[in-house]
């Protein structure tokens, strides 16, 4: 070797811009970034154990052979709050449907305000609590609301981060049913 | 090779095992932890979900709490620590690790620096060998004559 010097300042210039590109591509990018999407798409319900408000408990296997909405949310929340009328109105369209089912999960709220919300909202769709927030967690949510599209086969088919207008939850329904995953 | 020359790499074999030493105390995983304190070391690995910049040890929300149940549980059921990771990675991406992990690209960013290091500990290496083995400079007939005539001219002031 006739420069053995230039060789390692030449090695360390290579190892530098692959370091820079690393950085760029990776640690400068935003790490919540992947935040908008669920890693569930595609996978198995997760296994969870809420209680609804009656006090009858609810799993995953409750929802087998059904196309399911899954609906985290909370009393608190202003982009819940505004999200309301428009599950009010895509239930309303489906609540006949005996192979439908929605489940409006209660995300890090209390039993008591959720209590008052439901005596002057009077939602008809099933409304659970997550003692210990077992089912957020198992569900990968970063926040509320955040709507899942579970097939009948047991499958997360179609999610939605952030608020749903009735038009997304038909089309979360219908990737449920079977159609185009959303 | 001559005993001087033996003796000259002694520092640089003591630096070596300075180096191989100090890089084995910090990377080798620290045995003897109880389980509450893997799961609190796990805790501050990953962040927490609903919240910026925060590990899941460091906040107070509904998520984090749970996180920090859920390690509990899972150190309890005897979990490995990769396999905690690779069930939080599953479940939220990437980004729900505070830290790159130490596989695929995230070598990079753990291995990178080192490999600088060792290439730039060659390069001083080289750099020095190369000094050291350089011909010392020699007075040519001229230097010396402009010498001596610098030397007559003092004497004379």
């Amino acid at each position: 070797m006739k420069h053995p010097a230039r060789w390692v300042a030449g090695g360390i210039a290579v190892l530098l811009v692959a370091f820079s590109v690393v950085l760029a591509t990776q640690v400068g990018s935003d790490p919540r970034a992947d935040a908008k999407k669920s890693q569930l798409a595609g996978k198995d319900t997760p296994k969870f154990r809420v209680q609804s408000l009656d006090g009858k408990e609810l799993t995953q296997a409750d929802l087998a052979g059904k196309a399911t909405i899954v609906n985290f949310w909370n009393t608190w929340c202003i982009p819940c709050r505004e999200e309301h009328p428009e599950l009010t109105k895509f239930y309303a369209r489906h609540a006949d449907d005996p192979d439908f089912v929605m489940l409006g999960i209660v995300r890090d709220d209390t039993r008591k305000a959720v209590d008052r919300w439901m005596q002057a909202n009077k939602d008809a769709w099933t409304v659970a609590t997550d003692p210990g927030g077992n089912a957020a967690l198992a569900f990968g949510t970063r926040g509320q609301p955040e709507t899942f599209a579970i097939s009948p086969d047991g499958l997360v088919v179609g999610y939605q981060f952030g608020p749903s207008s009735a038009q997304d939850l038909e089309t979360l329904l219908a990737a449920a049913r079977g159609g185009t995953g959303a | 090779m001559s005993a001087g020359s033996r003796r000259g790499w002694i520092p640089w074999i003591l630096l070596g095992v300075l180096v191989v030493g100090v890089l084995a105390w910090a990377l080798w995983p620290s045995g003897g932890q109880s389980d509450a304190e893997r799961a609190r070391s796990l805790a501050h690995e990953l962040r927490c979900p609903d919240c910026e910049s925060l590990s899941a040890a460091d906040s107070q929300t509904a998520s984090a709490r749970a996180i920090r149940r859920d390690l509990h549980e899972r150190v309890a059921e005897g979990q490995s620590d990769a396999t905690i990771r690779r069930a939080y990675v599953d479940r939220y991406g990437e980004s729900i690790l505070l830290k790159p992990e130490q596989g695929g690209l995230g070598f990079l960013v753990w291995g990178l620096p080192v490999l600088l290091l060792v290439a730039g500990a060659g390069a001083l290496l080289v750099a020095f060998r190369r000094w050291r083995s350089a011909e010392p400079l020699q007075p040519t007939d001229d230097d010396e004559a402009l010498v001596r005539e610098m030397r007559t001219g003092e004497q004379a002031s």
